[in-house]
C-alpha cells in the first residue's frame, strides 16, 4: 500500500542551473500538493508528459528524495520517520536503470541481497526461484558488461525483486528498450500484481497503460490534473482513443 | 554493511584496467623507467662528449705561450687548435659549429704574463653545445695552477706565506641529517603524488561514473544510511591512494635496491638504515591522514560533476592547489615548528623531512598528526554535505 498525502517538492536552483533553464527563479516546484493511494494487488499508473514531475514522485516514494511537503507511507511507515524500514518494503526499477558491469550478475545480486539484509537461506532460495524464473543460468557468472540487452534487462528485474518487496515502483521501465526485452518487463509487472504486490508504474505509452493499469492518474506541471480507475477512464472518455483522450486532459489543463 | 560496500567496491575498482594501470603499473614503472634512462642517456652523453675532438678557435695564439702549454696537457690528442685572425671569422667558425670554443688573448698576453700581470684570455663559446665550455675551463685552470707554481718558484715566494687563513669546515650534522633535511621532502611529494594518482580515478569511477551509468539512483534505495555509502567508498579511494602511494616506494626502492640507482655504499647502507620498520610505520601514520584529506576533497567534486570529463577537468586544478604546499615544505629555510606544524599538508612534508634526519620529536609530530586528521575529518563531512545533496547527488 502506498499513501500519498500532500506531497510537494521545491527544488532550489543553482547558478548554473538557472542559466541552463533561462530563468530568474532561485525555486521551481516540481511536485505540487498531489495525494493518491496504490492499493496492493492492482496496478497503479502515473501518466504525464516529460518534466510533468512523475520521476520526482517516485524518487520522493523510493525516498531518494525527501518532500518539501506532505507525507508518502509505504505499507503504513512513513517514509520521513522510518526511511530504512520503509525502504526494506520497496523494489525500484528505472528504465535508464545501470548495472554493475565488472560485476557478474551472481556478484551483483548478492550485493543487493546483503544491502537489503536477505538471509542467506532466504537468498538461495529467492536466487534460485528468480535465476530459474528468467532463465539466467547460464550467464550467472559473466561480467555483466558482456551480456546483452536482454539479459542486463533480467539481471535488473532480478535485482529488483531479490528481496521480495511489497511494493514495486517502475519509473519508465520500458523506456529505450525494444519490444521483446520490454516483454520480460511487462511480464514482472502482471506477475507482481498476481502475487499481491502494490505496483507503481510512471509512463507516457498508453498502449501500456491499457494493458497493465487498474489506477491510474495523470500529472501535469507537478499537479494531478486526473486521478480515477482505468475503467471509468475508458468510459468516460471523450476523445476518440486513449493518447487522444490523455493530450485532451493535458491541453484542457493548460487553460 | 560498511564492509560489503568497501568489498564490492573494491572488486569493481580492481577490475577496472584504467584504474589498476594508474594505481600499481604507472608508480610500480616511473621510477626505474625514469631514473634509468636518465642514468643511461646521462651516460651517454658523457661518453660521446668525452669521445668528440674539441676544436679550439685561437686569436693571436700562433706559437704561443699559451698554445704551447695547450699541447703539454695529458688530454691534448682530444683537442685540435685552430688558428684565426680576425674575431669575426672567429665568431663564424662558432655558429657554423666548426669549432666548439675560441680563445681570445689580448695583445699584450705574454708581456704581461713575463711582468708577473694577469694576461687575459675571453674565452667565447656557443653552449648550446654541452660540455665544450666546461672541458676548456678545466684545461685552462690546470694551466693557470701551473703557471703560479712558476711565479712563486721564480719570486722566491713560498705558497703559504700567501695564505693567511688555514680554514678547516667541520659539519657536525650526520649524512642522514643531511638527507633528511635536504632530500626528505621527497617522499612525501612521492607520496602525496602517487596518492592523489590513485584516489583519482576510483573517485571519479565511484561518484560521477555511477552517475553517467545510472546505478547510483538504484544504490540510494537500498536501505543502508547515506553516510555508511559513503564511508564504504571513500575507504576504497584511501586504500586506492596508499597503494598507488606504496607502488611509487616500491619503484623508488625498486630502482635503488635491484638497479643500483646509487654507487655509493655509503648512501645505500645509509638508506637500508632510515628504511626500519618503525620508520615505515610512522610515515603511513603521517600520511594515512594526507590521503583521506586527498579523498574527502577528490569527493565532492566527483558527485558534483556531471561526467567523467567534467570531473577530470575540475580535478587537475586541484593537483596543483596540493603539490603547491609540499614544494613549500620543499624549500630550505622552512623550519619545523608549533607554525608550521599547524598548516596541513606543510606540515606533513616537515615532519617527513625531520623524521628521515631522525630529528622529530613526538610533541610536534602528534600536532601535525592531529591537525591534518582535524582537516581529513572536515573534508569527509564536507564530502557527507555534498553525497547528501539532492541538487548534486542525480
Amino acid at each position: 500500500m502506498i499513501e500519498v498525502n500532500q506531497l510537494t517538492k521545491v527544488f532550489d536552483l543553482t547558478k548554473k542551473q538557472r542559466k541552463e533553464l533561462a530563468t530568474s527563479d532561485k525555486q521551481t516546484t516540481a511536485v505540487d500538493g498531489i495525494s493518491f493511494e496504490c492499493k496492493p494487488g492492482r496496478i497503479f499508473s502515473l501518466l504525464g508528459p516529460n518534466g510533468a514531475g512523475k520521476t520526482t514522485t517516485l524518487r520522493i516514494l523510493a525516498t531518494i528524495f525527501q518532500p518539501s511537503q506532505g507525507t508518502v507511507s509505504i505499507c503504513g511507515i512513513n517514509t520521513l520517520e522510518q526511511p530504512q524500514l520503509a525502504k526494506r518494503k520497496i523494489g525500484f526499477l528505472t528504465g535508464s536503470t545501470g548495472l554493475y558491469a565488472r560485476l557478474t550478475p551472481n556478484e551483483l545480486i548478492k550485493y543487493f541481497a546483503d544491502l537489503y539484509g536477505v538471509s542467506a537461506s532466504d537468498f538461495e532460495k529467492r536466487k534460485e526461484y528468480l535465476f530459474t524464473l528468467l532463465n539466467m543460468h547460464d550467464f550467472q557468472d559473466k561480467r555483466i558488461g558482456k551480456l546483452s540487452t536482454g539479459m542486463k534487462q533480467k539481471v535488473s528485474i532480478c535485482r529488483t525483486m531479490i528481496h521480495d518487496p511489497e511494493v514495486v515502483i517502475f519509473d519508465e521501465p520500458t523506456s529505450g528498450l525494444d519490444v521483446i526485452t520490454a516483454k520480460n518487463i511487462i511480464q514482472l509487472i502482471q506477475d507482481c500484481k498476481d502475487q499481491g504486490k502494490t505496483v507503481i508504474f510512471s509512463s507516457h505509452i498508453m498502449s501500456e497503460v491499457d494493458l497493465l493499469c487498474d489506477d491510474l492518474a495523470i500529472i501535469h506541471k507537478g499537479k494531478i490534473v486526473y486521478s480515477g480507475e482505468m475503467n471509468a477512464f475508458r468510459a468516460e472518455m471523450q476523445a476518440q482513443n486513449l493518447t487522444a483522450e490523455f493530450i485532451r486532459i493535458i491541453e484542457s489543463s493548460n487553460k | 554493511m560498511i564492509f560489503n560496500i568497501f568489498k564490492k567496491e573494491l572488486v569493481d575498482t580492481l577490475r577496472d584496467k584504467r584504474s589498476v594501470r594508474m594505481m600499481v603499473i604507472i608508480p610500480l614503472l616511473v621510477f626505474p623507467v625514469m631514473l634509468n634512462l636518465f642514468i643511461f642517456s646521462s651516460k651517454k652523453i658523457e661518453e660521446n662528449q668525452a669521445e668528440k675532438i674539441m676544436h679550439i678557435g685561437l686569436i693571436r695564439g700562433n706559437s704561443n705561450f699559451l698554445t704551447a702549454k695547450l699541447k703539454q696537457l695529458s688530454n691534448h690528442k682530444e683537442k685540435q687548435l685552430l688558428f684565426y685572425k680576425d674575431s669575426l671569422q672567429l665568431i663564424k667558425a662558432l655558429n657554423t659549429k666548426k669549432i666548439q670554443v675560441a680563445l681570445v688573448l689580448e695583445k699584450k698576453f705574454e708581456t704581461k704574463l713575463k711582468a708577473f700581470q694577469p694576461a687575459r684570455v675571453n674565452l667565447i663559446s656557443n653552449d648550446t653545445e654541452l660540455g665544450f665550455s666546461e672541458r676548456m675551463n678545466s684545461d685552462l685552470a690546470q694551466i693557470e695552477q701551473q703557471l703560479k707554481k712558476e711565479r712563486f718558484q721564480q719570486l722566491n715566494i713560498n705558497e703559504t706565506t700567501i695564505q693567511p687563513l688555514d680554514i678547516k669546515a667541520t659539519n657536525i650534522a650526520s649524512t642522514k641529517e643531511m638527507i633528511g633535511k635536504l632530500a626528505g621532502g621527497f617522499l612525501p611529494y612521492i607520496f602525496i603524488t602517487f596518492g592523489f594518482m590513485g584516489c583519482m580515478y576510483p573517485a571519479i569511477d565511484l561518484f560521477t561514473g555511477e552517475k553517467e551509468r545510472g546505478t547510483l539512483e538504484t544504490l540510494l534505495t537500498v536501505p543502508v544510511a547515506r553516510w555508511r555509502l559513503l564511508v564504504g567508498k571513500l575507504l576504497v579511494i584511501v586504500v586506492a591512494g596508499l597503494i598507488s602511494a606504496t607502488c611509487g616506494f616500491l619503484g623508488l626502492f625498486l630502482e635503488i635496491e635491484v638497479f643500483g640507482f646509487t654507487a655509493e655504499p655509503e648512501i645505500a647502507t645509509l638508506i637500508h638504515s632510515i628504511l626500519s620498520f618503525k620508520f615505515i610505520l610512522t610515515l603511513y601514520l603521517l600520511l594515512i591522514p594526507l590521503i583521506v584529506f586527498i579523498a574527502g576533497l577528490l569527493v565532492p567534486i566527483a558527485i558534483y560533476a556531471k561526467s567523467f570529463k567534467e570531473a577530470q577537468s575540475m580535478i587537475a586544478p586541484l593537483n596543483f592547489v596540493i603539490i603547491v604546499p609540499v614544494i613549500i615544505g620543499f624549500l630550505p629555510g622552512i623550519e619545523y615548528n608549533w607554525v608550521t606544524a599547524s598548516i596541513p599538508i606543510i606540515n606533513i612534508v616537515l615532519a617527513t623531512k625531520e623524521l628521515i634526519a631522525g630529528t622529530l620529536t613526538i610533541g610536534l609530530m602528534a600536532w601535525s598528526f592531529l591537525v591534518m586528521l582535524s582537516f581529513a575529518a572536515l573534508a569527509v563531512l564536507f564530502s557527507y554535505k555534498q553525497f547528501d545533496k539532492e541538487n548534486a547527488i542525480l
